[in-house]
């Protein structure tokens, strides 16, 4: 049954492609991989662009857990051990070359704890590379929405996404690496979800959320009027949606992009960024000023007292002319 | 901009050499060179995309619901373009102003190759040219338009909907967030934000005869297995449960605090009553003792009836109210055997008589004392017994 249902569906799916064959397929693979400190690893790939993801080797278990919420998500994707170097990103081209990848997503995780998310199209870039924060994976959240696992999503776009050329690049990649191809391995036939990418203080802030559609007429209950009206145009027009949130939630602020696939002259570069480390050092800095200053208000009390001949090893004050013991000798 | 060392740079000035006259001929030479290259990969791209129509066409029979598509082995990857050490890869497309970016581009990484210490050897004219050694924001406008075009996927209306299923919002989302910080009014943008993306996207995707909601009866794997989804179920059930509770609890505190008001204002009440009729007889007492030596008082004033009342009332109100709050009276059993064999107080003395019974004239009577027949006298007697 299932062959006679497959080969009708091709005869019948043909002729409309073949009419827009000017237009080029959406083809992606996603390879996913992690840098050395994610402690656990992955990959993925991108459908009509499958994508590689890749975990460095030391994110920690809520980078992993992103990592795994992601790859759960994208169908595309192929999930890669761990890269163990964080310098030689070059090799990443050969390694998605290798799994057949046109999309490479890596996570690179720096001393355990700022993550870095490098967003690259294979062989000849562009590649974004992100700062990644504000994480929330599916697991820590408690939401009750859910979907099919590799439902093709719909992506929403800001509009600030259209305004600046360093963000339609950004919003390309991300179509090519979260959009889940037609037709892509292992995708469910139905849409019941939607990824937002809003632009807001300079950051991508990313959601997820289930479509959940409730009929109106369940809710009115009134009237067959709407079901005989809903049954009669087999479209369902009569339908309330909502959104409900699965996850997981990030904030991305992107860094710098480069014109190569992990490689080549920097065309567009963040200046706004402040790094992590350097906030943790204004803060340690902060910190240390103030202790500092306690200790100098100590070291100038100790020498007052001193001069004042009030300690034990201090100088001695030198006698006055005037003072009790001389004048009364 | 020349990167020479000290020495060579005199040896050329000896010779006469003119660096900018160089320059130039550097640069329209490898002008020449680009074009050339260009155009190789302009062929290469046209070819690349007659390989991918081909993969196309075979890609054809897919169908969104089928699952087991063989697009996995079908990728296929851009041809690489080889990139010259310096000159940066472009396409075709790009045009004369990409060109004169690309110009301004060389001369900017020119003069990041020079180092500080060289700046100095330069004469005063073209140290003024020289911008000095900071990182530059760049903002490669065109080179992002290249790259842009390279990979872009159409999203327009001359590919299907389903193809990319990609919607920009008509409106900046971040117009409706005035504080980022603010997490009710930012979430609330991004879901209207989706929402709005979704009821479009729907439509669309309808109108192009996409299959879009889940029958009830279509059963798979979903992102968060059963069990996760268990766990967040119970999660919110003990969120509730706790919050249930919380409001028992406080309705039990609220009630307590209510049940000692209502005890403490009793109190207070029969305080207040026992006072009242304390104060009615101190008043009667005193009213009596005015009337004292009027002749026209009543009787019941002389014997102090009203206050007798009053007591009386009051003793009542106070016995009755104890039988009241006392609860159980024995049954009727025990009421009979209590009579019979006694229960309460004391039973040594009880016979014996006090200042109660002797006062007590309640059987007396003169009839009876008087109705007695007089014993005779003696004579009488006698003669009686004689008789």
């Amino acid at each position: 049954m299932a062959s006679v249902y497959k080969s009708l569906s091709k005869s019948g799916n043909e002729k409309p492609e073949s009419s827009s064959n000017g237009v080029k397929k959406n083809k992606q693979r996603v390879l996913i991989l992690s840098s050395r400190g994610v402690t656990y690893r992955q990959v993925m790939r991108r459908s009509t662009d499958h994508i590689v993801i890749i975990i460095s080797d030391s994110t920690f278990c809520r980078h992993r857990h992103l990592l795994n919420d992601i790859a759960s998500l994208l169908p595309h994707s192929r999930k890669d051990a761990k890269f163990d170097s964080k310098s030689r990103l070059g090799e990443l081209n050969e390694l998605a070359e290798l799994y057949n990848c046109n999309n490479v997503l890596f996570f690179e995780a720096r001393k355990g704890k700022d993550l870095y998310v490098w967003l690259s199209k294979v062989p000849n870039g562009p590649t974004v590379k992100f700062h990644l924060q504000n994480l929330h994976t599916m697991e820590e959240l408690h939401f009750t929405g859910n979907c099919l696992k590799g439902s093709r999503p719909i992506l929403s776009f800001d509009a600030a996404f259209e305004t600046q050329p360093h963000f339609r690049v950004i919003k390309e990649l991300f179509l090519h690496t979260f959009g889940v191809p037609q037709g892509a391995r292992k995708s469910k036939p139905f849409i019941d979800h939607v990824m937002g990418f809003t632009i807001a203080d300079g950051k991508i802030w990313i959601r997820n959320y289930q479509i959940s559609e409730v009929e109106q007429s369940m809710l009115r209950g009134n009237g067959e009027d709407i079901i005989s009206e809903q049954t009669a145009t087999g479209s369902s027009k009569n339908t309330d949606i909502n959104l409900v949130e699965i996850g997981p939630r990030f904030v991305l602020t992107p860094l710098v992009i480069q014109e190569g696939s992990f490689g080549g002259p920097i065309i567009y570069e963040n200046r706004e960024f402040v790094s992590p480390n350097q906030v943790r050092a204004d803060i340690r800095r902060a910190k240390a000023a103030r202790h500092n200053a306690r200790t100098e208000q100590t070291v100038g009390r100790l020498s007052k007292k001193s001069d004042l001949g009030l300690r034990s090893n201090g100088n001695r004050r030198s006698k006055d002319e005037l003072d009790k013991s001389a004048l009364f000798a | 901009m020349v990167t020479k060392s000290k020495l060579k740079m005199a040896l050329a000035a000896e010779k006469g050499i003119d660096f900018s006259k160089l320059k130039q001929q550097k640069k329209s030479k490898e002008a020449a060179k680009r074009k050339a290259s260009k155009e190789q990969n302009g062929e290469d791209e046209s070819d690349l995309d007659q390989g991918g129509e081909e993969v196309d066409e075979e890609k054809m029979n897919l169908d969104a619901i089928y699952e087991s598509d063989t697009s996995e082995s079908s990728i296929e990857l851009e041809e690489k373009i080889p990139r010259k050490p310096k000159t940066t890869a472009q396409t075709p497309a790009a045009d004369v102003a990409a060109d004169e970016e690309e110009e301004e581009e060389e001369e900017e990484e020119d003069e990041e190759e020079i180092p500080v210490s060289d700046l100095e050897d330069l004469e005063e004219e073209e140290k003024e040219d020289i911008v000095p050694h900071t990182r530059l924001t760049i903002n490669n406008t065109s080179a992002l338009l290249a790259a842009l075009e390279r990979i872009a996927i159409p999203t327009d209306k001359s590919a299907p909907f389903a193809s990319h299923q990609s919607i920009v919002s008509a409106t900046e989302t971040s117009e409706s967030i005035p504080d980022v910080s603010d997490d009710l009014q930012r979430e609330l943008a991004f879901y209207s934000q989706c929402l709005e993306a979704v009821r479009l996207g729907r439509s669309r995707l309808i109108s192009e005869g996409v299959p879009f909601s889940r029958p009830k009866d279509y059963f798979a794997e979903m992102v968060k297995e059963d069990a996760h989804m268990d766990k967040i179920k119970a999660k919110l059930v003990e969120e509730a449960s706790n919050k249930k509770a919380a409001a028992e609890a406080r309705k039990l505190r609220d009630l307590k605090k209510f049940g000692k008001q209502v005890q403490v204002s009793k109190l207070q009440e029969r305080q207040k009553a026992k006072r009242e009729t304390l104060d009615k007889i101190k008043t009667l007492k005193r009213k009596r003792q005015e009337h004292n030596s009027d002749v026209g008082t009543k009787e019941a004033d002389i014997f102090d009836v009203s206050v007798d009342n009053e007591i009386a009332k009051h003793s009542q109100r106070s016995g009755s109210t104890r039988q009241q709050s006392g609860a159980h009276a024995p049954n009727a059993k025990r009421q009979k055997k209590n009579e019979k064999f006694g229960f309460g107080g004391k039973k040594r003395h009880a016979k014996s008589g006090d200042a109660v019974s002797s006062g007590d004239l309640s059987r007396f009577n003169v009839k009876r004392m008087k109705s007695k027949a007089s014993r005779p006298g003696k004579s009488r007697r006698k003669a009686a017994a004689l008789k």
